[in-house]
């Protein structure tokens, strides 16, 4: 996550795992049986526990996480579902809410945020790797 | 009866255009029987104090609020699941 990367110097993160947004057993997307991400939605807490830590070692996801509890706390007091960003400033008060996601979830809306305050992270371009002509064998 | 027709040229026109943004007939059922009902806009804001939330580490023993991470810097928090 290069977000985390750029700015954790300067800002918190924290992932907080949720209700699946598309587990075998309701609305299962061909992205994830492609990706192999098959799960059922999770009926108790070790399960959703499990799940997590699967995407976690899959990913060697860095970013510091917590877990929803079953009663999806977390979830509804942040109308998360499925996915969602916001950013709560030092004060404790809301600074930046993304919309729910997929389609108005947009990292790029807090990198600007930190941007202006930390200042724009960049990265150099990286070139296409260039390929060695075959040497012909005489 | 024409009010039945209209009405009925009006849903079969909104489950189209579901299933177009959907991928299909099927996802768009299934984004009508099993995300609608989870997905709300909230009702919070900038300004508003950030709710707080008790969360469970991967190990499924230690726990903490969310509050405790908010620790003098920006706090970004990062909702979502691996499906």
């Amino acid at each position: 996550m290069q977000i985390f990367d750029d700015y954790k110097d300067h800002a918190d993160f924290l992932t907080v795992y949720v209700r699946e947004a598309h587990p075998t057993d309701e609305w299962q997307m061909k992205s994830n049986v492609k990706d192999d991400v098959c799960y059922a939605q999770p009926r108790n807490l070790s399960d959703r526990l499990a799940i997590a830590n699967d995407f976690t070692k899959r990913f060697k996801y860095p970013v510091p996480f917590g877990v929803d509890d079953m009663n999806n706390a977390a979830n509804d007091a942040y109308a998360a579902w499925p996915e969602r960003l916001y950013i709560i400033d030092e004060n404790g008060k809301i600074a930046y809410r993304g919309g729910n996601g997929p389609f108005k979830y947009y990292p790029s809306e807090v990198r600007a945020w930190l941007a202006a305050r930390y200042g724009e992270v960049k990265h150099p371009e990286t070139k296409p790797a260039e390929t060695k002509p075959e040497e012909k064998k005489s | 009866m024409w009010i039945g027709i209209v009405l009925g040229v009006l849903l079969i026109a909104a489950f189209v255009g579901l299933s177009v943004m959907a991928g299909g007939p099927k996802d768009a059922f299934y984004m009508v029987r099993y995300a609608f009902p989870h997905m709300h806009r909230g009702n919070l804001k900038p300004g508003d104090g950030a709710p707080d939330a008790k969360l469970f580490a991967l190990n499924g023993t230690d726990t903490f609020h969310i509050r405790e991470r908010n620790n003098g810097k920006p706090l970004v928090l990062v909702f979502g699941s691996f499906t």
